[in-house]
This record gives C-alpha cells, structure tokens and sequence, in this order.
C-alpha cells in the first residue's frame, strides 16, 4: 500500500493530540453517561477487562476490533467496557479510532469538531472510491503506529437483528490483509433488550460483550483475498451469535 | 478485444446490481456506478470479482479505488488486457 501523504500524517498526528490533551472531558463524560445517565451495565465487566488488558499488555501485534452493529452507539459502549474510563487517559492509543458515516454529524459544526476529538475518520458510505480509499488507508496507518482501530464486520446495522454474514465490509480484508500481523478482535455485543437493530441500547439495559482473537488465513489473492478474510471475519463472529443464543437456552 | 466489447460485457455484468433501471438503459461510459446506478457500495466489489472471472485478470484493491464510472472500469480491464 502507498505511503499515507504527509499531510494526513501531520492531521492525524495533531487530531490524536488534541483528543489526548482533551481526554479528561470527554473520556470520563462520556463513561459516565453511559453508565450513569443510560444506566448501562457490562456482564462481567472486570474479567472482561482483566482478558483486554492482558492481550494488550502481551501482544506487539496491530489489532483491528471487529463487532457485529445493532446500533449507532455501539463503538462507545465497546470501548468503555473493554478498557474503562480512566485506563485510556493512560493509553490513550489504545482509544480506538472510529470511522462513523459523514452525514451523521456533518449537518453541525459542533457535532464535527465532536467526532474529531473522539478520534473519529469520517466516510461517506458509497461515496467515492478515493475517499473511501483514503480512509483505509488512514487506518492502515494508525495500526502500523501501533494504535487500535474498530470496524464493524458487517457493513452498516443489521436489519434482520442477528449477524448478517452476506454483509460483510470489505474494508475490514483490505486493513487485515494490508497491515503486517494485524489480528482480528471479533467483538459480539447485545444487550438483553436488544431484539433488533435500533439507534441505542435501551435504557438500563444489561449488555453482554465478549471477544475473541482471530487471524484469519487465505489462500486467495488481490481482492478476492480481502473479501475471503472479510467473510471469515464477519462468519467468526456469527459463530460467537451462535454460542451465544445457545448458552441463553 | 476492443473497448466497445469490453463496455457491453462490463454492462452485463453490472446489470445485475443495478437499482435504476431507467438510467443503466441510457447509460454510457460516463455514467456512475454507485451514484447514478444506485449500485450498493458493498456490490461494487462482487462486480469487480466478476471482472476477474469474465476477463482472467487479477484486480488489486488499489486498482479498484479508480473505479466510479462505467468508463473507469472499461479502462482498468483495458489496462489489465494488455499487461
């Protein structure tokens, strides 16, 4: 993959600056909104980070987190209950990089300079390829730095409420497949009310989360290989939907 | 093969995906994939990997990033025939 332009690199250098020295109010507000506002509760919230901090503080690998998507909130809630609040004022790399659709924010200024501090990449979803492009490649970048980034395994939320398999985002194979020994940490989230998609966990509900590293293998090449290792992505964390809905029986 | 056989295959093979029907039946090589077809971004790739099986070529995900118009992708295959 080409180099990111130096004038990226300069941008997002600065944009990670910025949230770090910011991180104090906005990290804990918005943990704190969750937690206390939203009423928001993590099963098994302190083995669940006791598992995250130990892989972190174990592997020098890149690391892509890929969930399933139910709702708009969902890279808000992943991050707060892997990592908590205060751990990431610490590691602040390890505060991972969104890349939430343009148009959702784009309509305020407020909302732009927002998503900026939180370490957000917009896109515009069936924009153009080069911009589209432009964005994977920010990424690409940042993994290599040694920063976490999350993208969701399915391309937008599931309609159906279950992990959609047929959906998957491509740009998940290209990073995989373009960043050296990056791993995949497949994420299955759902709250005990979650029974579709929705633009937020409800009120006071209990989520489940868990998490599970994969490094997929593909024996294809060019995009074909992407598109192999996107699919495994988004099928490993079907298989994570499928325990699950097992164990609740 | 020449670029016009190229073009008839490439809009057989998208024809598939097409959301507009009124506008592919006009279109030429300046139409727009995904905004004037209304082609879903996410097809776009499983379009790209049926170039690859109808033409025996091989597309890297940066060649790809060249392709927003019908003649954009005409182009890419063209330049693919001849390597």
């Amino acid at each position: 993959m080409t180099e990111l332009p130096l004038q990226f690199r300069c941008g997002l250098a600065a944009q990670r600056e910025v949230g770090r020295v910011l991180g104090i109010i906005w990290i804990i507000p918005i943990a704190w909104l969750m937690r206390f506002f939203m009423k928001y509760r993590i099963k098994d919230v302190k083995d669940l980070r006791r598992r995250y901090r130990k892989l972190i503080s174990e592997t020098q690998a890149p690391i892509l987190i890929c969930p399933n998507h139910l709702t708009m909130v969902d890279s808000a809630v992943i991050a707060w209950a892997l990592g908590g609040s205060w751990w990431y004022l610490f590691r602040y790399a390890r505060m991972p990089w969104n890349i939430p659709e343009y148009n959702n924010f784009s309509f305020l200024w407020v909302l732009g300079l927002g998503a900026w501090i939180t370490k957000c990449i917009p896109v515009v979803r069936g924009g153009s390829r080069e911009d589209v492009s432009r964005v994977i490649k920010k990424i690409d970048y940042l993994l290599r730095k040694g920063d976490t980034a999350l993208i969701f395994a399915e391309a937008g939320r599931s309609r159906t409420g279950k992990v959609q398999v047929d959906n998957h985002a491509q740009a998940v194979g290209r990073i995989m497949t373009t960043v050296p020994e990056c791993q995949a940490l497949c994420v299955y989230m759902r709250g005990d009310q979650q029974d579709t998609w929705s633009t937020a966990p409800k009120r006071g509900d209990s989520i489940y989360l868990d998490f599970e590293v994969f490094k997929p293998q593909s024996t294809f090449s060019g995009m074909r290989r992407s598109r192999d290792v996107a699919q495994q992505v988004v099928a490993h964390i079907a298989d994570m939907e499928g325990r699950y809905f097992a164990s609740r029986k | 093969m020449s670029r016009e056989d190229v073009f008839q295959k490439v809009m057989g093979i998208i024809k598939p995906f097409v959301k507009n029907e009124e506008v592919f039946q006009q279109a030429d090589e300046s139409t727009n994939i995904l905004q004037d077809l209304k082609v879903n971004s996410a097809r776009l790739v499983d379009i790209i990997l049926n170039f690859e099986d109808e033409f025996d070529v091989e597309v890297e995900d940066e060649d790809a990033d060249s392709v927003n118009t019908v003649g954009d992708a005409v182009s890419l295959i063209m330049e693919k025939l001849t390597v």
